[in-house]
C-alpha cells in the first residue's frame, strides 16, 4: 500500500499560481526527497498534503484514503518555520504535543525519557524552551515530530542548524524508521544528504514535476556524457573527447555529443603508451542534475 | 473532542499559573480589602465611647427616652445637665467628650451650640444625639406615627412595562451592580488581552503549522477560548468571593450593607450578556492576533478596539442624570457597548424589556459574525510569518 499519493495538485494564491501540476507517491519503508529551488512550490505542496491548505484541483490520498483526524495522528511534521512555545518548559511542551497526537500523557512521558536521553536533552527537560540553544530547540522539534511513532514523517530541511554529531544521529534515526517500514518525506537543499539517504525523489520547479523516480535511475539517465579513467600515462588528445582534466590522480573526460564511451575505451586500449587501471561512466551528482534540470527549464537564466 | 478539551485545559493552566495573572488576581482583592480596611479604620477613629451631655434650655428633651431608642445599650451615653456651668465642669474633668446647648428658641430656630475641648465629638456622638432629639420631638405622637416619622418615606418605583421594581432605599443594591460591572468588565477585557497574546504568540512562536496538523482550527481556537474563559471566570469568582466576604465583614461597621441581597436578576441578565460579549471581543482579538506579526502591534490596535467597549464610561454624567437619554439607549443597543451600558443602567433604574431583548439579539448576531470572520482571518493570517495582513487582505479573507 502507498502511504501518500499526490496526483496533479494545483494551488493558486491570488495572482500567483504556486503549484501547477505536481504528482508523486511515497511508499512504506522509503525515504523520499521533495526537491526544488526556492519558490518552486515545495512548502505549498507539503501544506496541501497535510490538509493545511485545500488544493484547487488534484487529489491526495493518505494511507489509502482521504485525510481525517485519525490519520493526522499517524503523521509527524516538522515545518521549515521551526517553533515551540518559548515560555513553557521543555518536557511539558513535548508531552502536550504528543498528547494532541493521541498519546496518553503517561505513555508520552515514558517515551520521551528515551528520546531526551538519545538527543542529550534529559538534563534540560525542566528548562523553558527559550532557555535552550537553537540547536537544542531543533533537537526538541525532531523529538516532537517522532515521539508519537508516526507512520509518515514529513520534514522540511531536517539538517539545518544541526551539528555534525546530531546530523549523524538524525540520519541513523531516519534509517531506523525506514527499517521499521515508516515513510519519510524530506525536503532539503542539501543534495549530498539526499544522495546518501533517499530512495526516490521528485524535483519540482515553477510548480511542476520535472523529475521523478529512484535516485540511482535518475543518475544513470543523466550519466553517459562523461567518463572517469585511472591509469598510467597522458590521457589527453583522445578522439571524441572535448575536455580532459586531471583531478586527484583521476582523469575526467567530457565526451562530444554522440560519442560512444565504448569507442573511447577502444581508442585508449589501442594506445601503447597508456596503461588503464579503471574506466567507468561518470555519474553526475544530484547537485549537477538539479542545476542542469532547473536551468534547462529556464533558458533565459543560462546567459 | 479530546483535543478540544486538552487545548482548553492546557490554555487554562498556562494562564492561571502565569505570574501576571496571579499578581492581578491578588491585586484587586487586596485593593478591595485595603479600601474596606481604610473605611473601617476611619470609621473606628471617629468613634468615641465617652458620654456626651446636653443643656436643655428649650425644655424639649426627656432623658428617660434614651432607653427607648433602638439598640439603646450599644449607643453612647447622653447625660442631661442643669446648666452650662455644670456641663463645662464635667467636660473639663473628662466625664464627657462634648456637650450641646439647646437654647430657649430652639424650636423656632433649630440652633444648637456644641462645646468640646480639642477633638470634635465622634460621628457616633452626633448620630446618637440626633436620634435622641428626633425621638423627643415626636414623642407626643402614637408609636406607629413615630416610627413613620423617624424612618421617613420608603419609595419603590414600579416599571409597568418591564414589571421590575426599584427601591431607592436599597442603597447597597445600587452600588453593588456598579462594583460588579467593573469586576465583570475587568475580567472580560483582561481575558481578551490574554486571547490576543495567545494568538499573536502562536504566530510569533511559529507553532501553529504543527498544531494544524494535529487539530482543526475550530478545536484550536475553540479550546483556547474556553480555556481563557475559564481563567477569566476563575478570576471573577475570586473577585466576587472576596467582595462577598468584604460585604459581610464591612456589614458589621456599615449598617446599610446588612440589607444587601444577592441581585439575582442583575446577575442573570449580566450572564446573558457576558458570554456573547466575551465571544465578540474574542473574535476581534483572534482576527487581530492573526493579522499582526508581533504582539506589540496587536496591543496598540487592541487599545483602540477596547475604546469601543468602554465608551459608556466617557458619558457617565449623561447616564447618571438621564438614563433614558437617546444616546444611552443607542449605547444600550450597540453590541460593543451594550454590556457595560446595561450593567450601569441596572443600578440606576429599570431598562425596558424591548431594549434588553433587541440589544441581546444584536449582540449575539454580531458575536456570531465576529467568530465566523475571525476563523477566516485566522486561517489566512497565521501562516504568513513576518507579514501582516492589511485591511484589503483581511476583507478578502472574510469574503473567502
Amino acid at each position: 500500500m502507498i502511504n501518500l499519493e499526490a496526483s496533479h495538485l494545483a494551488k493558486r494564491f491570488g495572482d500567483t499560481q504556486a503549484v501547477v501540476d505536481v504528482s508523486f507517491a511515497v511508499a512504506p519503508g522509503e525515504i523520499f526527497g521533495l526537491l526544488g529551488p526556492n519558490g518552486a512550490g515545495k512548502t505549498t505542496t507539503i501544506r496541501m498534503l497535510l490538509d493545511i491548505f485545500k488544493p484547487d484541483s488534484g487529489s491526495i490520498r493518505i494511507f489509502g484514503g482521504e485525510m481525517d483526524q485519525e490519520k493526522k495522528r499517524r503523521i509527524g511534521y516538522m515545518p521549515e518555520e521551526r517553533g515551540l512555545y518559548k515560555d513553557l518548559k521543555l518536557e511539558p511542551t513535548l508531552v502536550y504535543l504528543a498528547a494532541l497526537k493521541g498519546m496518553e500523557e503517561a505513555e508520552a512521558r515514558a517515551r520521551l525519557g528515551d528520546w531526551l536521553e538519545r538527543f542529550d536533552l534529559a538534563e534540560h527537560r525542566t528548562k523553558k524552551v527559550q532557555e535552550l540553544s537553537k540547536g537544542m530547540q531543533q533537537k526538541a522539534q525532531i523529538i516532537a515530530t517522532l515521539v508519537h511513532d508516526p507512520d509518515l514523517v514529513v520534514i522540511d530541511e531536517p539538517f539545518s542548524g544541526l551539528d555534525p554529531v546530531t546530523t549523524r544521529l538524525v540520519k541513523e534515526i531516519f534509517e531506523e524508521q525506514r527499517q521499521a517500514g515508516k515513510s519519510i518525506l524530506m525536503s532539503t537543499h542539501q543534495m549530498y544528504q539526499v544522495e546518501a539517504l533517499c530512495d526516490r525523489i521528485v524535483l519540482i520547479d515553477e510548480g511542476r514535476t520535472v523529475l521523478y523516480g529512484p535516485v540511482a535511475e535518475i543518475k544513470r539517465n543523466f550519466a553517459g556524457n562523461a567518463v572517469v579513467v585511472e591509469g598510467q600515462g597522458d590521457f589527453g588528445g583522445i578522439p571524441g573527447v572535448i575536455e580532459t582534466r586531471r583531478q586527484n590522480g583521476t582523469w575526467h573526460m567530457a565526451l562530444e555529443i554522440g560519442t560512444d564511451p565504448q569507442a573511447v575505451l577502444r581508442s585508449l586500449a589501442a594506445r601503447e603508451d597508456l596503461r588503464i587501471e579503471r574506466f567507468e561512466l561518470e555519474e553526475p551528482s544530484l547537485d549537477d542534475i538539479f542545476i542542469q534540470t532547473v536551468q534547462e527549464k529556464r533558458p533565459g537564466a543560462r546567459g | 473532542m479530546r483535543n478540544f478539551w486538552m487545548i482548553a485545559k492546557h490554555e487554562y493552566l498556562k494562564t492561571v499559573t502565569r505570574r501576571g495573572f496571579l499578581i492581578l488576581l491578588a491585586a484587586v482583592p487586596l485593593g478591595i480589602v485595603a479600601l474596606i480596611g481604610m473605611g473601617i479604620l476611619i470609621e473606628s477613629m471617629s468613634q468615641d465611647a465617652t458620654p456626651i451631655g446636653y443643656v436643655d434650655q428649650a425644655g424639649i428633651l426627656d432623658a428617660s427616652l434614651h432607653a427607648a431608642l433602638p439598640n439603646a445599650d450599644e449607643r453612647i451615653q447622653i447625660r442631661a445637665f442643669a446648666d452650662e456651668e455644670a456641663a463645662r465642669t464635667a467636660l473639663k474633668q473628662g466625664q464627657i467628650q462634648a456637650f450641646y446647648v439647646f437654647p430657649p428658641d430652639y424650636v423656632s430656630t433649630l440652633r444648637t451650640d456644641v462645646y468640646y475641648l480639642e477633638d470634635a465629638p465622634g460621628g457616633n456622638a452626633e448620630r446618637d444625639l440626633n436620634d435622641f432629639v428626633r425621638l423627643n420631638l415626636v414623642s407626643s405622637y402614637s408609636p406607629e406615627v413615630q416610627e413613620r416619622l423617624l424612618e421617613g418615606p420608603s419609595v419603590t418605583v414600579h416599571d409597568v412595562a418591564s414589571n421590575r421594581t426599584f427601591s431607592e432605599n436599597e442603597i447597597a443594591n445600587i452600588i453593588l451592580p456598579f462594583v460588579a460591572t467593573f469586576l465583570f468588565f475587568f475580567a472580560t477585557m483582561s481575558s481578551a488581552g490574554y486571547m490576543l497574546g495567545v494568538v499573536a504568540s502562536e504566530k510569533e512562536n511559529r507553532t501553529v503549522e504543527v498544531m494544524m496538523t494535529s487539530v482543526t482550527s475550530e478545536q484550536l481556537i475553540g479550546g483556547k477560548t474556553l480555556g481563557l474563559l475559564a481563567a477569566s471566570l476563575t478570576q471573577l469568582a475570586v473577585y466576587l468571593l472576596v467582595a462577598a466576604i468584604g460585604v459581610i465583614v464591612a456589614g458589621a461597621y456599615v449598617p446599610e450593607l446588612r440589607q444587601v441581597a444577592v441581585p439575582w436578576s442583575y446577575l442573570g441578565v449580566m450572564a446573558l450578556f457576558f458570554f456573547p460579549s466575551y465571544a465578540l471581543i474574542t473574535g476581534m482579538m483572534v482576527a487581530l492576533g492573526a493579522a499582526v506579526t508581533e504582539m506589540e502591534q496587536g496591543q496598540q490596535a487592541a487599545g483602540m478596539l477596547n475604546l469601543l467597549f468602554v465608551l459608556p464610561l466617557f458619558i457617565l454624567p449623561v447616564l447618571f442624570s438621564n438614563p433614558g437619554h437617546p444616546l444611552i439607549v443607542a449605547l444600550t443597543l450597540f453590541p460593543t457597548t451594550s454590556f457595560l451600558t446595561i450593567s450601569l443602567r441596572w443600578g440606576l433604574g429599570t431598562v425596558p424589556w424591548w431594549q434588553l431583548g433587541l440589544s441581546w439579539g444584536l449582540l449575539v448576531a454580531t458575536a456570531a459574525l465576529s467568530i465566523w470572520a475571525a476563523a477566516r482571518v485566522f486561517r489566512a493570517g497565521m501562516l504568513r510569518y513576518g507579514k501582516p495582513l492589511n485591511l484589503k487582505a483581511v476583507v478578502a479573507a472574510v469574503r473567502g
